[in-house]
């Protein structure tokens, strides 16, 4: 069982107490919602501004991003080929959480059964907020808005235990921050070719 | 639920790039001469995708649209969405007018996004067509 297994009994004790909230969570716990408005708010970026020369620099911004969330995604996937510590809550042996759980993921959410360590949907959600972050302060802060609801949403959903969440978002922090700041300016000349392909074609 | 995803993004992303298209200046990607019913369409078209898309089927259940399809679909969506906004503004003209013998065109169609702002999509296109057959 892993570390603060018991906030899981508490957050799912709200389940099924008000309907709205329940909807709301539902809504953000989504793998469409904010996926799909994360992303649409990082091509807004790409496109939205005037001055060419501050347009460019976005939509750097905006390529380091994706490449974190790529790579975030990929150290998810490696961290699970060798390390499953725990099962979802609605599937641990302590019955109490177990059925907290089942009961609240199948109010709000669906029985995933991918694994639970660490959060995927975090990680990504982490990474894109934290890339957008340090090229528009406004941007970034909207989408770690939108990344902390999202994982609340799980949470609350009974589908990730707290220390997921944590995991996923320390590990999309710091990819983001090592492909930001660290990859992605010594593979110079490849992302200045790639732009130069997006201007060709017309989408840069 | 794949194709219901790509239709999601497809109107959403068509309706950002009307917004996306007066906070940049790319007239050439305008459906509409004034700015105040580009975003409102624009507006409408993102939150009608969405309100259809969560509101026509349950969508927190089992499915087959795992991570790597998603991207796939979210980004053949947003070019088909640019590719539609490009064709409809060709056609609509409500900004600009198609003209390549313009020198500041013949110049902008170097800088892709950027030759939006003084022309329309296909418009950039042939002109830089156009250019290539002279050098050719």
């Amino acid at each position: 069982m892993p570390p603060l297994s018991g906030w899981t009994i508490w957050i799912t004790g709200f389940v099924g107490k008000v309907p709205t909230l329940d909807q709301v969570m539902s809504l953000f716990a989504s793998d469409f919602f904010t996926p799909v408005t994360i992303c649409l708010i990082m091509l807004g970026l790409w496109l939205g501004y005037p001055d060419r020369f501050e347009r460019e620099r976005m939509q750097r911004t905006v390529m380091n991003t994706a490449v974190a969330i790529g790579i975030s995604t990929l150290g998810v996937h490696i961290v699970n080929a060798f390390w499953n510590p725990w099962p979802r809550p609605f599937l641990v042996d302590d019955p109490v959480i177990r059925e907290s759980a089942r009961n609240a993921a199948q109010t709000v959410f669906y029985f995933a059964h991918d694994p639970s360590f660490p959060s995927n949907a975090t990680t990504i959600a982490f990474a894109a907020a934290t890339g957008i972050w340090l090229g528009n302060r406004k941007a970034g802060i909207i989408v770690y808005v939108l990344a902390t609801l999202w994982a609340f949403a799980r949470f609350y959903a009974g589908i990730h235990f707290f220390v997921d969440i944590l995991a996923g978002a320390v590990l999309g922090i710091l990819t983001a921050l090592f492909i930001c700041k660290v990859f992605m300016p010594r593979v110079e000349p490849f992302p200045t070719w790639v732009m130069k392909l997006w201007r060709f074609l017309y989408l840069g | 639920m794949a194709s219901d995803y790509f239709i999601l993004v497809l109107i959403a992303s068509i309706g950002l790039y009307q917004i996306v298209a007066i906070t940049a200046k790319l007239d050439g990607l305008c459906f509409f001469k004034r700015p105040l019913p580009q975003i409102v369409f624009g507006a409408l078209l993102i939150a009608g995708a969405y309100i259809w898309f969560f509101t026509s089927d349950e969508r927190n259940i089992q499915h087959q649209v795992e991570g790597s399809q998603q991207l796939g679909l979210f980004l053949g969506a947003i070019v088909a969405g640019y590719v539609v906004t490009g064709i409809i503004s060709s056609a609509i003209q409500a900004k600009v007018k198609t003209r390549v013998d313009n020198s500041q065109k013949e110049k902008a169609h170097e800088i892709g996004v950027e030759s939006l702002k003084t022309n329309t999509f296909l418009g950039s296109i042939r002109s830089r067509m156009k250019k290539e057959n002279k050098k050719g």
